[in-house]
């Protein structure tokens, strides 16, 4: 009478044990279907498919465990972990697509870049060539000393428009001459240093000098200078060169000037 | 009595039932390392706490340790096992995120190059 209650206790104790002991997961149906829905998707994606093969592979080894797992009482934990697993297999093999798209796409921008590179400097030179004689003489304020920053060229105020940070045209015959001297002196940097003069609001100088600086190292960039090689620098009207007070020495602080590196690449510290 | 005794095949099949569903697994000594590798492979290409995989990752290694002490085996088994994919999975988003913004870039780039040839032309 008495050992047929506590038999059935012990039972039904040691069953709850084999139920929740090893936590039964009420989400894990849930668990299981949205890792096969996650699978069906990297399934049918033959960019992934090809991406990631192994992953994918993976994300269907498991799932095929964690559903061939559901179908035993108390395995709950089981089935949501694998399940899990799974998931995260679908969801790494879907990253690995990505990133290859990428590098594929970045492989074919790259082609472009230098395709327009050419062009550009192309479009440069013969730019160049027709201003002819005359040009070079205008367009060599430049002028290029030793200091103790080291090489310096000076791209003077005429090569900019008033108050504004795009290059203008006839700069085109310095600047081929700098990327032509950085080509032939692969080690070499430079750092692009803007000033101003003081007319006007110094912050507005100051970001100025920056952009006029920056544009001269696009252009530099553009035609195939690597980023790394070049550090840009705004000074808005410090350093002067010349007075501020007439026009001709305001004329001569507005500028940008190069600073080029030695042959082994160490440059000057910035001011 | 006769009751119990032809429950008695029950009682021993759901006992064993409840002993291999927590049976003693092995130590996953082996496992673990593979989570820390990841781990430490996610935070080497630049994953960040803020990536909230990478932080289960570490919340769930730290779990496994914790189970590991306890002999707790096949618990510190499955932490440490998502605890990998979960680091992985962070570091294939930060190297996906890293390339887009390097599209981004040659993009612009190559916009800025195309401004300039029709201005020079």
């Amino acid at each position: 009478m008495n050992a047929i209650p506590r038999a059935v206790s012990v039972a039904m104790l040691l069953a709850s044990a084999g139920l929740y002991g090893c936590a039964a997961h009420p989400g894990s149906e849930a668990t299981l279907q949205s890792a096969s829905a996650d699978f069906q998707k990297v399934k049918e994606d033959t960019n992934v498919l090809r991406s990631a093969p192994k992953d994918v592979i993976r994300a269907g080894e498991l799932l095929a465990r964690a559903e061939r797992l559901s179908s035993y009482i108390g395995s709950a934990d089981d089935v949501s972990h694998y399940a899990y697993l799974s998931s995260r297999y679908s969801a790494i093999a879907t990253e690995h697509s990505k990133l290859l798209l990428n590098q594929e796409k970045l492989a074919r921008l790259e082609l472009e870049r230098q395709r327009l590179q050419l062009a550009l400097r192309e479009a440069k030179l013969s730019g160049a060539q027709q201003q002819g004689k005359w040009a070079e003489d205008q367009v060599i304020s430049l002028s290029t000393l030793q200091t103790e920053r080291g090489l310096v060229m000076t791209l003077g105020d005429m090569l900019f428009d008033t108050g504004h940070a795009e290059l203008k045209s006839s700069a085109n015959r310095t600047v081929l001459k700098v990327v032509q001297f950085l080509q032939f002196n692969p080690k070499r940097v430079v750092r692009i240093e803007g000033y101003t003069d003081s007319t006007g609001d110094a912050q507005e100088n100051l970001q100025l000098s920056r952009d006029r600086a920056q544009a001269v190292a696009d252009v530099l960039a553009d035609l195939g200078i690597e980023d790394e090689r070049i550090q840009v620098e705004g000074y808005g009207d410090q350093y002067p060169v010349d007075v501020n007070t007439s026009e001709r020495g305001r004329a001569q602080n507005r500028r940008v000037e190069i600073v080029f590196s030695d042959e082994k690449g160490h440059l000057s510290a910035p001011r | 009595m006769s009751f119990l005794l032809k429950i008695r095949p029950l009682i021993a099949a759901v006992a064993t039932a409840s002993l291999f569903g927590c049976a003693n697994d092995p130590a996953p000594v082996e496992q673990l390392k593979l989570t820390e590798q990841a781990v430490t492979q996610a935070g080497a290409v630049g994953a960040t706490d803020d990536e909230p995989d990478l932080a289960k990752a570490q919340a769930k290694l730290t779990r496994a340790r914790a189970d590991m002490a306890d002999k707790a085996y096949k618990d510190a088994r499955m932490q440490a096992e998502q605890a990998e994919l979960d680091a992985r999975l962070a570091e294939a988003r930060v190297l996906t995120q890293k390339s887009d913004e390097q599209v981004a870039q040659v993009n612009a780039r190559l916009e800025r190059l195309r401004k300039q040839l029709g201005a020079s032309q």
